[in-house]
């Protein structure tokens, strides 16, 4: 159990990724009335389950030596992709936002937030609970 | 079968031997269950405890390792269950605490041994 | 620090529909003035919104592309709605010009009231928001307890 595994880095990245989406979340909550605005999404998913390769089907090995590994690489370069929502319902005054899935998907990040906390937390007991067992 | 006289009954006698005499044998040879019982824990019964306790420990380490890919597939997204999650984690913390409770009374164990005066 | 950017995002929603509340109070509460400073009847007032991308500080403009999406919400402009005032014909009215008729601000008050619960809404979601980004930011601080 060491203190950078690929887990603890996983979800310190996922938590990050959260709170940005949380940031857009707010801006198009805040926006909302404002004419000509086009709400935003974030996507963090596929950039994080690259990053990980749970299975280690996703990574691209490197067959020539002057390529590049690709893939599997470190959690400190991942950035996520922002863009306007293509599904937004446009009303009359060009503005997209629907409150009700802005909250709704308020409500889930923040769910998701605090589990990934948790289990960061729950890490990091276990590694401290090893070290100050005695005997 | 009655016996008559002396003659008969050491005729008797010599003809049959104390294996007939004696009903015990004939109960023993009859209550053999050695050989109707199942086969359990066959396997175990070679085991040492040396490997029985390194087999222990690889489990506890594949909980753990299912509790870090299902920690992984919450943080990417790829799967919601919360609760599926937060049960394999706590399974991989109970056995791991177990274990080092096991190591703590080994060690325990040990040091009283060692005390003993020979 | 994404959180706080958060929080201040929420906060210019609720300045912005403060100030719609106001504009929109002074408007029903003046929904039949006819006589004002400037002479005339009272004109209705109206608040723009715009948006601008939510920045801290120069620095912040050279890095991150990711702070360019989010946007903080202002009430840009509180304009005088110009539309024409209604005219009613009330000979005794002591602001009746020559013909008799009196001009009212063309405020309707439903429509103002309707615009009011929006702008209610518009505050609690703000808020509900803050509140949300708020209790992030607490759990994050529960890190390692």
């Amino acid at each position: 159990m060491d203190v950078n595994d690929k887990t603890l880095q996983a979800l310190s990245a996922a938590t990050k990724f959260r709170e940005m989406r949380q940031e857009i979340i707010s801006s198009n909550i805040a926006n909302k009335d404002v004419p000509g605005y086009k709400a935003k999404r974030l996507d963090f998913e596929a950039a994080l389950a690259r990053a990980l390769d749970v299975d280690g089907q996703m990574g691209m090995k490197a067959e020539d030596g002057k390529h590049f590994n690709v893939g599997n690489g470190g959690f400190n370069n991942l950035q996520p992709e922002v863009y306007d929502d293509p599904n937004g319902v446009v009303s009359e005054d060009g503005n997209t936002v629907d409150v009700q899935e802005e909250m709704a998907m308020m409500a889930e990040n923040k769910i998701m937030y605090d589990a990934l906390v948790q289990l960061m937390n729950k890490k990091l007991g276990l590694m401290k609970y090893t070290i100050n067992s005695e005997r | 079968m009655a016996i008559n006289n002396i003659t008969q009954m050491n005729s008797t006698l010599k003809n049959y031997g104390v294996d007939n005499w004696s009903k015990t044998i004939e109960l023993n040879n009859k209550m053999d269950f050695r050989g109707s019982m199942p086969d359990v824990n066959e396997g175990s019964s070679t085991q040492s405890f040396g490997d029985f306790l390194a087999s222990s420990i690889a489990k506890v380490n594949g909980l753990q390792q299912d509790a870090d890919t299902a920690m992984q597939r919450l943080a990417s997204g790829e799967s919601k269950n919360l609760h599926e999650t937060l049960l394999a984690v706590e399974r991989a913390d109970i056995a791991f605490k177990q274990m080092n409770q096991i190591r703590m009374k080994v060690i325990d164990a040990y040091k009283e041994i060692m005390k003993m005066q020979v | 620090m994404d959180l706080l950017k958060s929080m201040k995002i929420s906060a210019s929603g609720l300045r912005a529909n403060l100030k719609r509340t106001e504009a929109i109070n002074s408007n029903i509460a003046n929904a039949q003035t006819t006589r004002t400073a400037e002479g005339g009847p009272y004109r209705p007032k109206k608040v723009v919104f715009g948006s601008e991308p939510a920045r801290e500080s120069f620095g912040e403009i050279l890095e991150g592309e990711i702070d360019a999406q989010a946007q903080t919400v202002h009430a840009t402009e509180v304009i005088n709605s110009d539309k024409p005032p209604v005219l009613k014909y009330e000979p005794n009215h002591p602001d009746a010009n020559d013909q008799g008729y009196v001009a009212y601000p063309d405020i309707n008050v439903m429509v103002e009231m309707a615009d009011l619960l929006t702008a209610q809404r518009a505050y609690e979601a703000n808020l509900k928001s803050m509140q949300i980004t708020k209790g992030m930011a607490q759990k994050a601080l529960e890190l390692g307890k």
